[in-house]
């Protein structure tokens, strides 16, 4: 793994605030759902920007084509979150996530509102706890579409991204009978790793 | 000069351009400004205290609601951008002779006001985005027009080859997948380059216009007629049979032959070689069905042009 990397202690002590996270956004998202939704524990790696397509595809044995929505987020540890499952499976979660409101057809929500709405909820529950836990208020920007049908490659082309370094989350999202796989990736500066290192070092000592 | 901080965060958000309100889960307003005010014709007065639905009424219920449940529960922000929800208030902007647009198209922040990790309220802004949405509008139909030009041949107006062939690709995957009937008509002016030897290439690029034209005028809305190349031209028609598509290659063959066209005062006689195919089992793709239509056309012209061959 190329820099910048975390040590042993902080990488488990990053694992163990995305559990607690993951934990609470579980949580918060099973209120707003109605109880429906369950994540996983999720993977953590930290690798360099230009690697995350191949790491990505290597934790998720994602092939095909994929939709991406990205959000900023920002507090002194700042970034991009992108949320990333096969083309397809977006749709798959909109169709069960609005199923509750069949009365409001008359309100209409497009299936892209619906998209950045369920990517929004998913980025905004994860981060914010995973931030929560490292004492930090992250302020959001509005999502964007990346793509609905793209590669993992062009997702993260090396020229086209900022970050040097990309905090890979993987969340698996569990539907009541069918299984949907998203995939949250944080993309941060070295800056905000480095934040992120002191942040979870005072998190160390504090225990 | 000493303000305190406090009231000074109190002038801007009066003053700030864009609308700031606050709800509490109830949907109670808690606060309002100036430009929420300015915009709506309703004072903060009337509004705090009360149910934002019973100031505005026509607002979308539901979704609001649920947008508003959703950052109370989790904490997070939620959006709203232009480009899904175009209002979520009918504001008037300020472009009402180039806007081209009802109302002010609005993006929305719903940001939670968190006092000790719980949130006590929800902020919303609203900010007027109709010039991004107007010059996005002018940025798409000029897309628009260009893929329109790209898909038309410079000199007679109608298909060039490249948006020829992909409508009939597109086609024959749909009667692979379907079935039915389709069939492709090339025809060809016979004896052109003698048109353009005796008369000149402006003569000659007048008579490719006049025939693109007239034909143009015969074919059905649903068929796609394009310049393939140089004087040769080329029609597909979905849900055609060869003997339907054969009524066809002779009306265009009249349209083009029947009359002479006069152009810098010479009279200039014009016939046309017609061949048709038609797609069937055992055709494997679309270049086949090409070159049947071609190998017809050639025996139109052997035979002495002028005529329609059918590909059997």
């Amino acid at each position: 793994m190329s820099e910048p990397a975390l040590n042993e202690d902080q990488r488990d002590a990053l694992q163990e605030v995305a559990n607690l996270a993951m934990g609470q956004a579980a949580t918060r998202l099973a209120q707003l759902l109605d109880s429906f939704i369950e994540l996983s524990v999720p993977r953590v790696q930290v690798v360099a920007a230009s690697d995350a397509a191949q790491a990505l595809r290597d934790m998720t044995g994602i092939q095909e084509s994929v939709s991406a929505v990205r959000q900023s987020f920002r507090s002194d540890i700042k970034g991009e979150a992108l949320v990333i499952c096969r083309s397809g499976g977006i749709e798959q979660l909109c169709s069960l996530v609005n199923d509750p409101y069949p009365s409001s057809t008359y309100e209409k929500v497009s299936q892209q509102e619906l998209i950045f709405d369920v990517a929004n909820v998913l980025t905004g529950a994860c981060v914010s706890c995973i931030l929560d836990q490292l004492g930090r208020t992250p302020v959001f920007s509005p999502p964007g579409l990346l793509g609905e049908a793209m590669s993992l490659d062009d997702v993260f082309q090396p020229g086209a991204l900022a970050w040097q370094a990309a905090l890979l989350v993987e969340v698996n999202f569990a539907l009541e009978d069918e299984s949907f796989r998203a995939h949250l990736v944080m993309l941060m500066p070295e800056e905000s790793i480095r934040h992120m290192n002191h942040a979870l070092d005072a998190l160390l000592t504090s225990l | 000069m000493n303000v305190p901080a406090a009231s000074l965060s109190d002038l801007v958000v009066e003053r700030v351009g864009f609308g700031i309100f606050v709800l509490d889960r109830e949907m109670n307003v808690l606060m309002w400004n100036r430009f929420m005010q300015d915009h709506s014709g309703l004072s903060a007065e009337q509004v705090v205290g009360k149910s934002i639905f019973t100031s505005c009424p026509e607002l979308p219920r539901v979704w609001l609601t649920r947008k508003l449940e959703s950052v109370f529960q989790l904490g997070s922000f939620a959006f709203s951008s232009w480009e899904q929800r175009p209002y979520l208030f009918k504001f008037d902007h300020d472009r009402p002779i180039t806007g081209g647009v009802d109302y002010m198209q609005q993006d929305c922040t719903f940001m939670p006001l968190t006092r000790d990790r719980e949130v006590v309220a929800v902020c919303v802004t609203i900010s007027d985005v109709t010039h991004v949405s107007i010059v996005q509008r002018e940025r798409e139909e000029a897309v628009a027009k260009l893929q329109e030009y790209a898909d038309r041949d410079g000199l007679t107006g109608i298909a060039n080859r490249r948006y020829f062939e992909a409508r009939l690709r597109d086609e024959y995957a749909r009667w692979q997948r379907y079935g039915g009937d389709m069939s492709v008509l090339l025809f060809d002016l016979d004896h052109f380059k003698k048109i353009n030897d005796q008369f000149g290439h402006v003569v000659g690029d007048t008579v490719l216009r006049e025939m693109a034209q007239r034909v143009a005028q015969v074919v059905r809305v649903q068929d796609t007629f394009g310049r393939f190349g140089g004087e040769e031209f080329a029609l597909l028609l979905p849900c055609t049979t060869l003997d339907e598509a054969m009524l066809v290659a002779e009306k265009i063959r009249h349209t083009i032959g029947d009359t002479p066209v006069d152009v810098q005062s010479v009279r200039v006689p014009v016939t046309a070689s017609v061949g048709g195919a038609a797609a069937r089992v055992g055709v494997p793709n679309y270049d086949v069905l090409i070159n049947e239509a071609d190998a017809a056309l050639y025996s139109a012209k052997r035979q002495g042009r002028n005529r329609s061959v059918a590909f059997i």
